[in-house]
Order: C-alpha cells, then sequence, then structure tokens
C-alpha cells in the first residue's frame, strides 16, 4: 500500500476532490454532549468537521444497507402488474468512518455479495461507497469507555478494505492508499511522500495507543470454542436472557447485524411498494410464523441465537470475520449490560468455572 | 439491468383455478405470464419451495406439491395467514407474484434403488405429493414404496383423487388412518395415529436399503420418530423438511436461521440427524 503526507489543514482538501468528483461526503459531526452523527460535508458545515469525535452510534451500515429501504413498486393497471425494482446509485463517500465499522461494511460484503445469492441493492450501493477510514488515536474522543477493537482485530488501524486511511501524526497526516480509487488521489500535489522518521512516528502512535483501550481481555477465541462446541450451560443463557430488556437496541446499533423485514405499503393509487426494514432477533415475533406457533419463545433462546450466529466457528469460516468488530456500541446502548463484551465475559467466566468444577 | 439478476423480485403469474383440498385448504393451479420463466421454474426438485407475493399484503414462502414430471404448477394453502387469506381470495384469471425454486429438496437421484416410506399427516401430504408422484413417475428406479398417511377425521384426508389413485395402483402400498370418526362419515378404514399403521397385521417395514420421509404436524412428527426409531431405522435414514418464518427464501433476511443452517438455502430438506443437531423445535 502507498503512503503520502500531507499538512493537518489539507485533511477537508481531501474531502473538497471527493466532492468535486461528484461524491456525497458524508463525515461524523458532533452534536450535544456524546452525541454524534454522520451527515453530508456541506459548505455551511464544512468548517465543523473534526477528525477525532467519539464514533456515532446509528452506524455507518445505513449507507448500504439503509434501515429502510424500498426494493420494488407494483402498478396495478386493468388487471395488469407492472411489478419494477427500484434502485439508488448515489456516489457516497464516507469520510471518516472508523476501523470498526471497515471492518463491519466488509463482513456485510461477505454476508450480502460472497454467496449464493448476491443482494443487487447492497451491491449498488456499495460499488458507488468509497471509505475514508481514520485511524482512532485520541483518548476520550475516538477510543472510548466501550471500545474493543483491539480484542475483536479490528482496529485501532484498519489494515485493509477502505480506498484511504488517515493517519494524524500531529502536524501532519499520514494517508494510506487502499484501492486504486484511493491511489488515483495522490496525483494531487498536497500529497508528499513520507519518510522514514513518518513510519517510525506512526508505530510510535499506534505502539502507545493500544495501552488506552479500557477492554482490552476480551476473550473471544475461547467463548468462540465454547460457542461453537456448545458447551455453555443452559443457566449461562438464562443468566444472559434474563438481563435482556427485549429492546432490540443491540442489533439496530450493530455495525455486523444482516437481518431484515419485508413488507407492502400503499404508495398512491392502484400502487404498492414493497420495503425491506431492520430487524431484530431479540424481538418475539422474530420466528413467530403464521398460526402462532413459535419454534423459538424464551427470551433465553434468542439471546443464545443472536450470540452463536455472531460466534460459531461455522459462520466465521463461512463470512471470514465474526459478526462482532468491538466497536462496543451494544455495551453503550445495552440497559440490561448484556452487549457482546459482558456476555463475552459471562460465559468465560461460567464455562471456566464449570470446567473446573467438574475437574475435580 | 435484468430482473434475474435482482433475488427478491417477484415474476407475475396467472390464476388458473381454484380446488377445494378441504376445509380452508385450496389448491391454485397456475402459470408465469412469461412462457420462459414458466420453462426456468420447471426445473425444480421435489421438496423445494417457492415465495408467493400478494401486493399490498406481503410474500409467504410454500412448498410445492407438484412434481416437475406433471405438466402443471399449483400450490397447496390453508388459509392461516394475511397472505395466505388474501390468496384464498383470488379469482381465475387474477395475477399475482412468484419467486423460486428455492432450497435444496429431496435428493431423489441419491435414493435410486432404495425402498421409499412416506409417512404423511395432515396437510403434512403437500410437500410429500411432490416426491411420491416423482417417485411413481420412475417407479424402475425404486425398489418398494409404502405410503401412511392419516389425518384427524376422514374429511380432512388431502389429495383424495391421489389417494384413490394410489391405493388402486400396483407395485405401491398406500395405508390410510383416521385419528377419529363421526357417525355421519363413511369410513371403513384404519382408525387411530398413523404410526399404528406400522403394527397392522401384514404391514412390513423394510429398515434396511430404506429412506422414510416424514411430513406432518410437531405432535404426529415427535411420536413417527419415535415408532421410526423403535422399528431400528437410522438416524440419518429419515428426511423431513422443516417450516419457519421466512422473509427471503435466499438467505438474507435471517429469520429461518436455527444452529448452523438456513432452513431456505441449506433446506428446507432435512435427515433427523441434522435436525437434531440444529437443536430447535420443529
Amino acid at each position: 500500500m502507498k503512503a503520502r503526507i500531507i499538512d493537518r489543514d489539507d485533511v477537508l482538501k481531501i474531502a473538497d476532490l471527493l466532492r468535486g468528483q461528484g461524491y456525497d461526503v458524508i463525515a461524523p459531526f458532533r452534536g450535544r454532549g456524546r452525541d454524534t452523527f454522520f451527515e453530508s460535508i456541506s459548505d455551511e458545515n464544512r468548517e465543523r468537521f473534526e477528525i477525532h469525535l467519539p464514533n456515532p452510534y446509528y452506524p455507518p451500515k445505513r449507507f448500504v444497507f439503509p434501515h429502510m429501504e424500498r426494493l420494488l413498486t407494483v402498478r396495478k393497471s386493468n388487471g395488469d402488474l407492472l411489478i419494477e425494482p427500484t434502485y439508488r446509485e448515489t456516489k457516497r463517500a464516507l469520510f471518516g468512518i472508523r476501523s470498526c465499522d471497515v471492518a463491519g461494511i466488509y463482513h456485510l460484503d461477505r454476508f450480502y455479495l460472497g454467496r449464493d445469492f448476491r443482494d443487487i441493492y447492497y451491491e449498488k450501493r456499495r460499488q458507488n461507497l468509497f471509505l475514508v477510514n481514520v485511524v482512532c488515536t485520541t483518548l476520550g474522543e475516538d477510543i472510548n469507555n466501550e471500545c474493543f477493537c483491539v480484542c475483536a482485530d479490528t482496529g485501532p488501524a484498519a489494515r485493509d478494505h477502505f480506498d484511504l486511511q488517515l493517519m494524524d501524526l500531529g502536524d501532519e497526516v499520514m494517508v494510506v492508499a487502499g484501492s486504486a480509487a484511493g491511489e488515483a488521489l495522490f496525483a494531487d500535489r498536497m500529497f508528499k511522500k513520507g519518510t522514514d522518521a513518518h513510519r517510525e512516528k506512526r508505530s510510535a502512535i499506534l505502539n502507545n495507543v493500544r495501552k488506552h483501550f479500557k477492554n482490552t481481555t476480551s476473550w473471544f477465541s475461547a467463548t468462540v470454542r465454547y460457542v461453537s462446541q456448545g458447551s455453555i450451560l443452559d443457566k449461562t443463557w438464562e443468566e444472559i436472557g434474563n438481563r435482556c430488556l427485549e429492546c432490540g437496541g443491540c442489533t439496530y446499533v450493530c455495525p455486523a447485524c444482516t437481518c431484515f423485514t419485508v413488507s407492502d405499503h400503499e404508495a398512491g393509487p392502484d400502487e404498492i411498494e414493497r420495503i425491506r426494514i431492520w430487524d431484530a432477533c431479540a424481538l418475539a415475533g422474530f420466528t413467530r410464523m403464521a398460526g402462532g406457533h413459535n419454534p423459538r419463545r424464551a427470551v433465553h433462546d434468542r439471546r443464545n441465537r443472536r450470540f452463536f450466529r455472531k460466534l460459531a466457528h461455522y459462520f466465521i469460516q463461512r463470512e471470514l470475520t465474526m459478526a462482532c468488530v468491538g466497536c462496543g456500541r451494544c455495551a453503550a446502548v445495552c440497559h440490561g449490560d448484556v452487549g457482546m463484551p459482558s456476555v463475552v465475559e459471562m460465559i468465560r467466566r461460567a464455562t471456566t468455572e464449570s470446567e473446573t468444577h467438574e475437574a475435580q | 439491468m435484468k430482473h434475474s439478476e435482482n433475488i427478491y423480485l417477484p415474476k407475475t403469474a396467472i390464476l388458473d383455478r381454484v380446488t377445494d383440498e378441504i376445509a380452508e385448504v385450496k389448491t391454485f393451479t397456475w402459470h408465469f405470464e412469461d412462457e420462459a420463466e414458466q420453462k426456468a421454474f420447471k426445473r425444480f426438485r421435489p421438496g423445494q419451495f417457492a415465495q408467493v407475493s400478494l401486493f399490498g399484503v406481503g410474500e409467504f414462502p410454500t412448498s410445492l406439491p407438484p412434481s416437475p414430471t406433471e405438466d402443471e404448477t399449483f400450490f397447496t394453502v390453508r388459509s392461516v395467514g394475511s397472505c395466505t387469506s388474501a390468496l384464498h381470495q383470488l379469482k381465475p384469471g387474477d395475477k399475482f407474484g412468484v419467486r423460486g425454486p428455492y432450497g435444496n429438496g429431496f435428493p431423489m437421484e441419491a435414493y435410486y434403488g432404495k425402498n421409499l416410506v412416506f409417512v404423511a399427516g395432515g396437510i403434512g401430504l403437500i410437500p410429500l405429493r411432490s416426491c411420491i408422484v416423482y417417485a411413481l413417475k420412475h417407479r424402475e428406479k425404486y425398489e418398494r414404496i409404502q405410503i401412511f398417511y392419516g389425518s384427524k377425521t376422514p374429511n380432512e384426508l388431502m389429495y383424495v383423487a391421489n389417494l384413490r389413485e394410489w391405493e388402486k395402483a400396483a407395485g405401491i402400498e398406500c395405508r390410510l388412518t383416521v385419528d377419529k370418526t363421526c357417525p355421519t362419515d363413511v369410513w371403513t378404514g384404519n382408525i387411530g395415529v398413523v404410526g399404528s399403521l406400522f403394527k397392522k397385521p401384514g404391514t412390513q417395514i423394510p429398515v434396511d436399503n430404506t429412506v422414510a420421509f416424514v411430513c406432518g404436524p410437531p405432535v404426529m412428527f415427535r411420536f413417527v420418530i419415535r415408532d421410526l426409531l423403535d422399528l431400528g431405522f437410522q438416524e440419518r435414514n429419515i428426511v423431513s423438511t422443516l417450516e419457519r418464518y421466512m422473509k427471503c427464501g435466499v438467505g438474507k433476511c435471517g429469520h429461518c436461521c436455527i444452529g448452523v443452517a438456513y432452513v431456505c438455502t441449506d433446506g428446507p430438506v432435512f435427515t433427523y440427524e441434522q435436525i437434531k443437531r440444529l437443536g430447535e423445535d420443529i
């Protein structure tokens, strides 16, 4: 991968280059308090752009897989049906997407595009998406108490799957190209060749940053083994289930959750639209069939399902990554404290304890 | 953009006729408006399923009761939810949407040279009808073929015309039973659950080199499995097809995912050995 150096003040010029190429450039902006949100960069808000701020809870997943999306419209006339798919092909650049979310999008790529059936709605959005990753280096801004990308092996600096990566070196920013489209931007004169000193500075900052994560001991590998072997006790799932309030919040903020439901709505006289909406396996109706039969009733069955789907070895092999990227959003929003890091810890403790007990 | 590249896009189907089966259950014979679609669809395998669209109401998965060796395409559907009720409202000539076929289906070629035992309860005969008709069409490929079918009452027996035909046909044994009768029923056959047919004098089910197809309501499934295991069947020689709430049918929406399997793409046909490992109720 090629790298270049720019002045820190020139970061927004990259956004301008992309805007010049017709991209809708979307970046995280600061709201009130901890709140941050993604918004298109405009001439009006351009000056409020910040390179380091807390990652928005509402994940950038929606730019490839919107929370609500029209799939098709059907017009009825004289008994005939005119079925038309509706596609969105806006050119978008995510400017300042964090490494965990880059991993999230790569996971979605594998899921929606990498199997027997390709999801064309996802594909069209993805093909038009340009990713500018920012390496998280600032404690209290980029890096928060819930962050555990170091455990999920997705950050703080993404290794691939971005077009450009920005690494703050202080007065300067190192820009790494991860794709041909990213490298093409280096033609601009603001990009200068780096030196060994730049590379050393990058390594030193990253080595230091890793020490700032509060949660560095999420025992994913052990948990993946326990989940895949089925050696987690029912009572552990029940304990996790008892703490779940069934709000579905964890799935709505998750950059790697993929489930959706589909429903039809009237769109006009003799016209209906079919839309898909994010769905959550925490909700009781998720598996309920017409007639009322529900093979998965208890809340702990549903919790078991979510973590099994995310951590079982079988699915990791199939999608090449865990369906958890270590962003910590579920930990931040869960009222019952059964976000991923807590669950991994609960499983580790309960299973290790029961194994120790059995050995005696 | 070619429509065939969109996995969620239904194709227009035209309803030809509606046949009453039993209370709340009707058979809908239909064909695709586009001839090429019809031809492509006709390559389905027994045990596969389709997604049916009633625009403005929604989409539902349903099994394919016809055998690919038959000329017509049809669904047999019980009116139970909003989409199935909407289908029941359609009149011949009405248009709706269909996409598919989806799922793995029964590996009928892999069963060449084997005995086939079909055990169905109630509307569980719908998906198995496809296999039975297919097997009879390729009769010489299989050894013994036995059908054990039961319903709650004589009025709830499905595909009566087919049953009569199978009862008379040479080279197959078709045994029927009902759970109960009422005084007005004319029923001279067996009374009892479907498993009671296995123990009838003169009935002998070969266990070696046999595949047992089991389909029916959850309670019937549990008892039949127990009976078959008692007879000496191995779990991997019992096959069934699972039903789940599904939105997409192509492994994306996540609703039908149980254990390590997506029922829509890895199933809906599983051996009992696999079903047990998936770790969820039938």
